[in-house]
């Protein structure tokens, strides 16, 4: 099973009057098959935890461990661009992140641009596929290394509303199959409702202010009410943490 | 109620499709410049100034071995002169390529290293053709040194401007998706570096290449005592206004040749990923906006610095 523990995490750029704060004193545990949300306003830090996390960026101070069974875990990351070289097809795109180009590790990544609906477009290369079809490879390739837990920062926040809408279908019915822990950044807190087992809420300034369990069986339509109800009470937490411009 | 404006039909059909196809602009322009030296040439009235057929048997005779005249003064052919300006083009185009992409790298690496040569990149840059021409004659005699160094002279800032541009315009964001997947840095190195830089490569090697050419046949007109730049010197000084366009337009069909059979080519193949849209409109992290950023960014740079903007098209492929 795998575990993201964060203790006392802080992130800091620049130095004196050009200081930033990024993170404050950030303290997490993540476990098992769980979908979990990182919401709050732009600017909170929610991306560079992800960035801290993934080891793209390095934290100035705190501690972070991510296992899986006692060994150190492999992460697959989702961004918010699709992020493929534009000179590699999309199967290299895939094999590009794999440890070996075996018969095995092709198979593999066919399975999961099969899973993505692209399994007949692995010559293509990602100038000729559309936005949505681009960030269903970027998915595909993080699933294709058969991570123990996946980072995703915004991956649909580039598309339109029904591209959205379907990949997150797509991405929810991956994550019930291939039972990954997953982390995943937005600013959509319909989003967040339909999609996670847990909501963090993460205010200006990098401080972790809430951790909210949602309780409703899955697939969730945002038509329903329960859903629609649980999002208003996300909503109104914002609003009590004061997180909502007005 | 809210009235759609639409262009007539009529406005519309105008010339046949055919014509205001590009590829006939591109067939046009040669019959163009035929026709405005037909005019010049029937305006001018000169003895010296000659017609397209002149220049055209002149030229034929000189391909064909057949001139009388001119190999009482000549000691080689057309072949063997162009043979000789060739090789020393090829030379100079190596070494070129090769030093100003070791000093592009390291100028687009550290910044200390970029401090330590811009100024004098800019000057070389700046400097014309003729200054080092004699130069060269003066210090190197009249052998193949002196030119070969010409083509090093005019190339390597062009390389150089080129690559350093291609080094900081690396894609960060593939770099950063890469070290996320841990992914070995040689493996980077060759799939995402390389031909991150391949673009302003490509426009280096084209750039050193046109401006190699000049540099080399200045100096072989005052630096040599062979070649196809010594070869027109010889037409001039012989009053012979055949020769010195002949030949010209012998370089300008081969330069064309050349940039048609084997650039176009190679840049095809090296750019086959390229979509056949607007390279602007592309998603973010494609090469091909970055690339014209680079570009632009580049332009910016070098009015503001008052150097010759034709400097570097990275992204022009």
């Amino acid at each position: 099973m795998a575990e993201i523990k964060v203790e006392g995490l802080s992130k800091e750029f620049g130095v004196g009057e050009d200081r930033v704060v990024a993170l404050e004193n950030v303290n997490l545990d993540v476990k098992g098959h769980v979908f979990v949300s990182l919401v709050g306003p732009s600017g909170c830090g929610k991306s560079t935890l992800l960035n801290i996390l993934s080891g793209i960026e390095n934290p100035s101070s705190g501690k972070v461990t991510i296992t899986q069974d006692n060994r150190e875990a492999e992460p697959g990351y989702v961004f918010q661009a699709a992020r493929l070289l534009p000179w590699r097809s999309v199967m290299d795109n895939l094999l590009f992140v794999q440890k070996d180009r075996s018969e095995e590790t092709r198979a593999r990544c066919q399975k999961y641009l099969e899973m993505v609906q692209l399994g007949d477009k692995v010559d293509k290369y990602p100038g000729e596929l559309s936005g949505g079809m681009q960030q269903r490879v970027g998915i595909a390739r993080a699933f294709s290394i058969e991570p123990d837990v996946l980072f995703m920062d915004e991956p649909f926040s580039h598309l339109d509303a029904i591209t959205a809408r379907s990949l997150r279908r797509e991405l929810h019915d991956m994550w019930r199959q291939t039972r990954k822990t997953v982390l995943f950044v937005t600013h959509d807190v319909g989003e967040a409702v339909e999609l996670s087992n847990r909501i963090l809420v993460f205010a200006k300034g990098g401080k972790l202010e809430d951790d909210l369990q949602i309780d409703l069986p899955f697939p969730r339509d945002p038509a329903e009410e329960e859903v629609a109800v649980a999002k208003a009470q996300v909503l109104r937490k914002f609003e009590e943490l004061d997180l909502i411009a007005s | 109620m809210a009235t759609v404006a639409t262009t007539a039909p009529s406005a519309q059909r105008g010339l046949p499709k055919w014509v205001k196809s590009p590829t006939f602009a591109r067939i046009l322009f040669p019959f163009v410049v035929l026709g405005i030296w037909y005019f010049i040439y029937y305006t001018l009235d000169s003895r010296i100034f000659p017609s397209p057929q002149q220049v055209a048997v002149f030229m034929w005779e000189e391909i064909t071995l057949t001139s009388g005249v001119r190999y009482s003064s000549v000691a080689e052919n057309i072949y063997v002169q162009f043979g000789i300006t060739l090789m020393r083009l090829t030379v100079g185009f190596f070494i070129a390529l090769v030093l100003g992409t070791i000093i592009g790298l390291a100028m687009g690496i550290s910044k200390k290293v970029d401090a330590f040569f811009h100024d004098w990149v800019m000057a070389v840059l700046a400097m014309p053709a003729l200054v080092y021409a004699l130069f060269l004659g003066l210090a190197l005699g009249f052998t193949s040194r002196g030119p070969i160094l010409a083509v090093v002279i005019a190339g390597t800032p062009f390389v150089i401007i080129n690559i350093r541009e291609g080094v900081r315009n690396t894609p960060r964001e593939l770099i950063d998706m890469a070290r996320s997947f841990e992914v070995p840095q040689n493996k980077v190195t060759r799939h995402v570096l390389l031909p991150s830089l391949m673009p302003f490569f490509f426009a280096a090697i084209r750039y050193a290449y046109a401006v190699g050419w000049k540099g080399l046949v200045i100096t072989e007109v005052f630096a040599s005592d062979r070649g196809m730049g010594w070869t027109i010197k010889f037409w001039y000084d012989a009053h012979r206004a055949h020769g010195v366009i002949g030949y010209a337009i012998f370089f300008i069909i081969f330069a064309l040749a050349l940039e048609k059979l084997v650039f176009d080519p190679l840049a095809n193949r090296a750019f086959k990923w390229r979509p056949r849209i607007d390279a602007v409109g592309l998603a973010e992290g494609d090469m091909t906006a970055v690339a014209s950023e680079a570009v632009l960014l580049l332009e910016n740079q070098e009015v503001e610095q008052g150097v010759d903007t034709t400097v570097a098209k990275g992204g022009n492929f």
